[in-house]
């Protein structure tokens, strides 16, 4: 009788998840294939980190994630023992009384124990604690999830009180096989689905951060325009999220008080998804003025412990636009700038011509040079960020280094790519391939963390390989030996350690986002700062996940655009401003420009200085 | 003969006509032609009495009900007329948005060449050339037109002076020319012009700038730049941080997130010249920087740079621009 009635609700309950889940993989299998399985050994270790070590979950809210992992690592654990309770209920065989089952269900007893402690501490943060990023409503169907998760252990240790055949064994048998079945049910609709999907989204997410294909024009390819263009893994991600609001609360838009809300990017798109609104533009499904609040500094991407790629849904979205004519008004400026003069400025390069001159730099011959400086758009034309170039020229000259330029470079075409201009982007990266293919360089060299992604990473989508490395990391490297070598020199050392003691001073980094974060490099600017004489104080975000200047996704010439909110640039400055160091030091000519101008307006007598001219002014 | 096409509306001549009758007077020092200016519309007698005081042949007004307001198919039919009528050999325009509008139809239309944005006039042997910018001004060519008469040439706005147009001895004789202009043939309907909510303050069309950056220390010293601005007959404008602190109004911003000028002075008080603000004022033609940081960015682009304490600097300058 019990063996009928139990069959009949798990057909049925399994039928509930089944519909539900299927509904889910039509749309994911409608999506235009996006689905990539490169790096294998990348993603398998990604996936030992992130999903079965809980790495991304516990990092960034260490008791929080650690409490999610006791509750997961037990669920994993209780896999064999609900396999084995279910095919004693369907009596198709009896296992529990195997010796081996009875030492299992000990072993289980202290998982049970955490998954309560971790599920409890869960309850009451999410109930009382209400942290922002689970958003201002309380979800009462996760408090219910959360009660029967804390049931189904409950039960589980009660089955060591009560003796088997009893009535209340019976009842308790019954109460953990029905929660179960509904929480089954429950998940595809609820947050809970990440349960199944998140550890393949975290397998299927890009390598590289930021990841998009480049359109092809020959296919009239334009971009994200209507629902339907989504690509299957945003429609995977979309039904993956987990509503952590990890994306949110480290987003510089939200952070400055903007309408742009990553999380709410996700579920508008699972809710439109689900809606069946496909042909519905994303324009209004996101609102256009959100799409251009983003800075593609990649925090939410990078933070996301499910999987989720973002970036690829609000640049998608924005290519939608601009192929239809809808970008902002600062941005057709800056697009007429790079058509015209191919740099985002829209100065001449002769300017460029005058600094290479001034700073009697060579072109390059790979014959002659080991290494090929990329000036970028900032140090070709901005006086000020010539500075650090000059510096860097210094270091480069005092080492031995032997290194050229181009005679010409065009702009990488990095704001034009994450704003979604991909016709622009791929005018200029063609050209510049060709440019640099004519000149052969081995090694590229720049101070622009941008140039660095879109040259390295984002021209290997027209088969272009080089290695490129920021300026940071080739001059730690490059004075390594310095502070050892000094020895060898007593006046040297004599020196250095004069100034060192005298020079003694206290400096806050801030972390580009396409240094710290794309490329991932937080270690050398730092070694270079302590090797030559800084003591750190590290601002609130840093390392690889920064808080951002602003500039990024072409919101550098949006500058004005501050409604509602305040600038991202004042954000940042103000949190740089509290670590007490009167000394920031940048390593990007962007962040250079942003702080600067948040400083000024701050009218702040806070000292900027670029990493180059740092370690130049005490080598 | 050389046509002027002038340009007026709502009984308001435009001032580019006048760079245009300099332009004319160049070009018929060099054939040897005589000027007639058309004026055409519909009540345009105080705009063609106010143009018979240069030194031409004659005004013209071609007046027409049809020729008001504005539209593309009544001036090309009206002006056709007008310039078989007086057998004209060059037609001269001023290249303001109206004239782009009509003149590629009114030269296509007579099959006849047409010059666009023309900034000077060289004799080249026994032709005479138009100097045109091209390649988004990276070159600039002298183009001779061929074909038959008359020749459509466009003048850039600002490329001659105004103040530079002869005025004659005694006003030019005036006529009307009488043309017909088919109403039921034009096929535009225009609609009142749409004016744009103008900002209050316009600095992309100030001749001269007095612009303050964070070297003017205190809100109270915006009343220097003040005086020196109303000496030399200047707007005043700011760099970001100024305008961020209240101390004169967003409007006033120059740079990439402000107003982009070109005016013909650009005087920088206390500008360090970060590249977001050198991008909005790169177009002015003459620089004149004052800063105490010899190695402020702003130098690299200033024609003439003082390095010293503007609080000094200013004061002098206004009395000198007094006497």
């Amino acid at each position: 009788m019990q063996t009928v009635a139990f069959w009949i609700l798990l057909l049925l309950f399994v039928g509930a998840f089944a519909a539900q889940v299927a509904r889910r993989v039509q749309l994911v299998a409608a999506a235009p294939n996006t689905f990539s399985l490169d790096r294998l050994g990348f993603r398998t270790s990604r996936f030992l980190l992130d999903v079965v070590l809980q790495r991304r979950t516990i990092r960034e809210r260490p008791l929080a994630g650690l409490m999610h992992a006791f509750v997961f690592w037990g669920f994993v654990a209780f896999a064999g023992y609900t396999l084995v309770e279910f095919l004693y209920g369907l009596g198709l065989v009896d296992l529990t009384h195997a010796r081996w089952f009875h030492a299992y269900r000990i072993a289980l007893t202290p998982f049970a124990t955490l998954v309560l402690l971790g599920i409890v501490y869960l309850l009451i943060r999410r109930v009382f604690v209400r942290p922002p990023g689970l958003g201002p409503k309380l979800s009462l169907e996760s408090v219910v999830i959360g009660l029967f998760i804390a049931t189904l252990m409950i039960t589980f240790l009660l089955t060591f009180q009560l003796v088997e055949g009893t009535l209340a064994a019976h009842i308790n048998w019954w109460v953990h096989a029905l929660v179960i079945l509904v929480f089954m049910a429950l998940i595809p609709s609820s947050k809970h689905l990440h349960l199944v999907l998140s550890p393949i989204t975290v397998f299927l997410k890009s390598p590289e951060l930021g990841n998009l294909a480049n359109l092809d024009f020959e296919k009239e390819q334009v971009g994200l325009e209507t629902v339907k263009d989504l690509g299957s893994k945003s429609v995977l991600d979309a039904f993956t999220c987990v509503e952590c609001g990890r994306c949110q609360v480290n987003c510089p838009a939200w952070g400055a008080g903007k309408e742009l809300n990553p999380k709410t990017i996700i579920l508008q798109t699972q809710d439109a998804l689900l809606a069946g609104e496909r042909e519905r533009k994303l324009g209004e499904v996101y609102s256009e003025k959100v799409l251009w609040q983003c800075t593609t500094c990649g925090a939410c991407e990078n933070q996301c412990p499910v999987g989720i790629e973002h970036l690829p849904i609000l640049i998608g979205s924005r290519r939608g636009l601009v192929s239809n004519g809808d970008a902002p008004d600062y941005l057709g400026a800056m697009y007429n700038n790079l058509e015209r003069r191919s740099n985002i400025w829209g100065l001449g390069y002769d300017q460029r011509t005058k600094f290479v001159q001034s700073a009697a730099l060579e072109t390059f011959d790979p014959a002659k040079h080991d290494v090929l400086v990329w000036l970028g758009c900032a140090g070709s034309f901005d006086a000020d960020f010539q500075k650090s170039l000059r510096a860097l020229f210094g270091i480069l000259l005092a080492r031995k280094v032997k290194f050229g330029v181009l005679s010409k470079e065009r702009c990488t075409g990095d704001p034009a790519k994450r704003t979604g201009n991909e016709y622009m982007y791929q005018e200029l990266a063609k050209a510049n391939i060709a440019d640099l293919e004519a000149a052969g360089p081995k090694k590229i060299l720049t101070s622009c963390p941008h140039c660095v992604k879109t040259i390295g990473d984002d021209y290997k989508k027209f088969g272009y390989q080089v290695e490129i490395v920021h300026s940071s990391v080739y001059i730690e490297e490059l004075t390594r030996d310095l502070v050892r070598g000094a020895k060898a020199d007593p006046l040297q050392s004599a020196k250095a350690s004069a100034e060192r003691s005298n020079g003694h001073e206290t400096v806050t980094f801030h972390d580009p986002c396409y240094l710290g974060r794309y490329a991932g490099k937080v270690d050398e600017p730092r070694a270079l700062l302590t090797r030559f004489g800084a003591t750190i104080t590290e601002p609130e975000r840093n390392r690889d996940n920064p808080f951002c200047c602003g500039a990024g996704g072409g919101l550098l010439f949006a500058d004005k655009e501050e409604e509602p909110g305040s600038r991202i640039s004042d954000v940042r400055f103000k949190q740089l401003q509290a670590t007490g160091a009167n000394t920031v030091v940048t390593a990007c000519p962007f962040c250079s420009i942003m702080l600067k101008g948040a400083q000024a307006s701050a009218q702040a007598d806070t000292q900027f200085v670029d990493l180059m001219t740092f370690v130049k002014d005490r080598l | 003969m050389i046509l002027v096409i002038a340009e007026q509306r709502d009984g308001k001549l435009n001032r580019a006509t006048w760079e245009t009758i300099a332009a004319a007077q160049q070009l018929a020092a060099a054939t040897s032609g005589p000027i007639t200016v058309v004026v055409p519309g519909a009540g345009v007698q105080t705009v063609a009495k106010e143009l018979a005081a240069a030194e031409v042949k004659e005004v013209v007004t071609v007046e027409n009900p049809a020729l008001e307001p504005y539209t593309p198919d009544g001036f090309t039919a009206a002006l056709q007329a007008a310039i078989t009528e007086l057998a004209a050999t060059h037609v001269l325009l001023p290249h303001t948005y109206q004239t782009r509008d009509f003149a590629p139809k009114l030269a296509a239309r007579m099959d006849r060449a047409l010059l666009t944005d023309v900034t000077g006039i060289r004799s080249a042997g026994a032709d005479t050339a138009f100097v045109r910018p091209m390649f988004q001004g990276k070159l600039t060519a002298d183009v001779v037109p061929q074909g038959p008469a008359p020749h459509f040439v466009t003048f850039q706005i600002g490329a001659y002076r105004a103040d530079q147009a002869a005025k004659g001895a005694s006003p030019a004789p005036m006529r009307a020319l009488t043309v017909a202009v088919d109403a039921a043939a034009i096929r535009e309907k225009p609609e009142p012009p749409f004016q744009q909510a103008k900002q209050a303050v316009d600095l992309s069309q100030a001749e001269r700038i007095v612009s303050v950056g964070r070297g003017i220390k205190e809100q109270a010293n915006i009343a220097l730049a003040q005086k020196l601005a109303e000496a030399l007959g200047a707007e005043i404008a700011a760099s970001r941080p100024i305008c961020d602190a209240g101390w004169l109004p967003m409007e006033r911003q120059v740079g990439s997130s402000g107003q982009t000028v070109a005016p013909k002075l650009y005087l920088a008080l206390g500008i360090s010249g970060a590249i977001q603000h050198l991008v909005g004022m790169k177009g002015a033609s003459t620089i004149v920087a004052i800063n105490k940081d010899p190695d402020a960015p702003i130098f690299e682009v200033a024609d003439y740079g003082i390095v010293g304490d503007l609080f000094e600097i200013v004061p002098a300058i206004i009395e000198a621009v007094k006497q």
